[in-house]
């Protein structure tokens, strides 16, 4: 009976983080997460039990925006961002111009490296992460540069936001990625990454966890019906 | 009748441990074995290692054990054990650990290697073409990068034994109803002294 209790708690968590991949399958730079499980008990069947949620930074894909401050990612790595003095990591690039001259997203992270003059008229960012601020008059000006940082294990990364990320001791401390270079990852101006998510799959594997919920309580019932008819031995 | 629904008991535990672990990757499924012995009905069980589907993932570090036997993994407090679940990442410091932390070994230490290794069937890993390891494996087993083992428990074959077991634990708490009531024929009717 318990063996089985185990199966639907598995079960349970397994559609809590498919139902979390749904919910962000929108918002750019998403990405989607897996529960695991291993079996416990050995020899003696006792049951199955959580393993955690691994990340999975598959990338997704670049959609044109036009937006005029959006940059995407092709290739590994993610930007770095502060907010309130935490630092963060983060492959959603969909940023906008704050009055002190820096790029936030929506959630309040800032984007590092990056000053944009207060006179500018529109900004270019190069494949290798420079920024160019355009004055008007053909006139230019170096506004910056986007750093890209990768990590030795970025499955370890601690999600903080829908698509920002933290360091922990498992990931390792960030280090600088080049950019722009070849088999270098490319920093590409007026796009968005999508979520990595895949309704199709989510759905199926909702499907699956819901079957596999109600064999699970099937075993749960089997089990209680066994003991309510032990329990009648007398009776018969 | 007791034994037997004992063995029913213990069929239905293996059912259901089995059900639990449909979504645990490279998972073997038990099997029970109920036989007849002089102390009545014995259930045993015993692994089942048929292969399990390959599941496509991408993922460089998820390998997928082909053939019988497992990968080796060192536990933090040293113990070496044998695990088909094959979902491996790279810890900070650069080695190939599974999800419970424990490192996958190779011929001859751990398993370390850079995040655009490949991994070939035999279990050779390569960094930009040189070979840096050689994970151990069971002879003639091979591995396959990019995916994981799904288990091998069939779900519906667990449902049908389950239902299957609580029926026959039914049947044995019913003839063991029955030889109650003619023992109490027994003892009231036909023992009944006539005064």
């Amino acid at each position: 009976m318990f063996a089985a209790a185990t199966g639907m708690a598995a079960q349970q968590q397994n559609l809590d983080v498919i139902a979390d991949n749904l919910a962000n399958a929108d918002v750019a730079g998403f990405k989607s997460a897996q529960a695991t499980f291993a079996a416990i008990g050995g020899g003696e069947m006792l049951g199955t039990a959580s393993t955690g949620v691994r990340e999975i930074f598959a990338q997704g894909k670049l959609v044109k925006t036009g937006g005029a401050f959006d940059v995407a990612i092709d290739g590994a790595g993610f930007f770095a961002v502060e907010r309130a003095g935490a630092s963060g990591f983060t492959r959603a690039g969909s940023f906008s111009r704050t009055a002190d001259g820096t790029l936030r997203n929506a959630e309040g992270w800032t984007l590092r490296g990056v000053h944009i003059p207060a006179n500018a008229v529109s900004v270019t960012v190069a494949t290798n992460g420079r920024v160019t601020a355009d004055l008007g008059h053909g006139a230019t000006s170096a506004a910056g540069r986007i750093g890209l940082v990768a990590f030795v294990a970025p499955e370890e990364l601690r999600p903080v936001d829908s698509a920002v990320f933290a360091a922990t001791q498992g990931s390792g401390i960030a280090r600088p990625l080049a950019a722009g270079g070849d088999r270098q990852p490319k920093i590409q101006f007026g796009m968005l990454e999508k979520s990595n998510v895949s309704i199709v799959e989510s759905m199926m594997a909702i499907l699956a966890a819901q079957r596999a919920y109600e064999a699970n309580s099937k075993g749960v019932q089997a089990a209680d019906e066994m003991l309510r008819i032990a329990n009648n031995i007398h009776r018969s | 009748m007791a034994t037997a629904m004992q063995a029913a008991r213990s069929r239905l535990d293996v059912s259901a441990g089995n059900l639990a672990n449909v979504s645990t990757d490279g998972f073997h499924k038990h099997l029970s074995h109920v036989s007849l012995t002089d102390h009545g009905l014995v259930a045993s069980s015993s692994i089942d290692s048929s292969q399990g589907a390959l599941k496509h993932t991408g993922r460089t570090f998820d390998l997928a054990i082909v053939g019988a036997g497992g990968f080796f993994v060192r536990d933090p407090d040293g113990s070496v054990v044998e695990t088909r679940s094959g979902s491996f990442e790279r810890s900070a410091a650069g080695y190939l650990v599974d999800e419970r932390g424990r490192a996958l070994l190779g011929e001859h230490a751990p398993v370390a290697a850079s995040a655009d290794a490949t991994i070939d069937a035999r279990g050779i890993v390569r960094d930009a073409g040189s070979e840096v390891a050689q994970i151990r494996l069971p002879a003639g087993t091979t591995v396959q990068s990019g995916f994981l083992e799904s288990t091998n428990v069939d779900a519906v074959r667990e449902m049908v034994e389950v239902l299957d077991a609580q029926r026959a634990f039914e049947t044995a708490q019913k003839t063991l109803g029955a030889i109650d009531e003619s023992r109490q024929k027994d003892v009231n009717d036909v023992m009944r002294v006539k005064s």
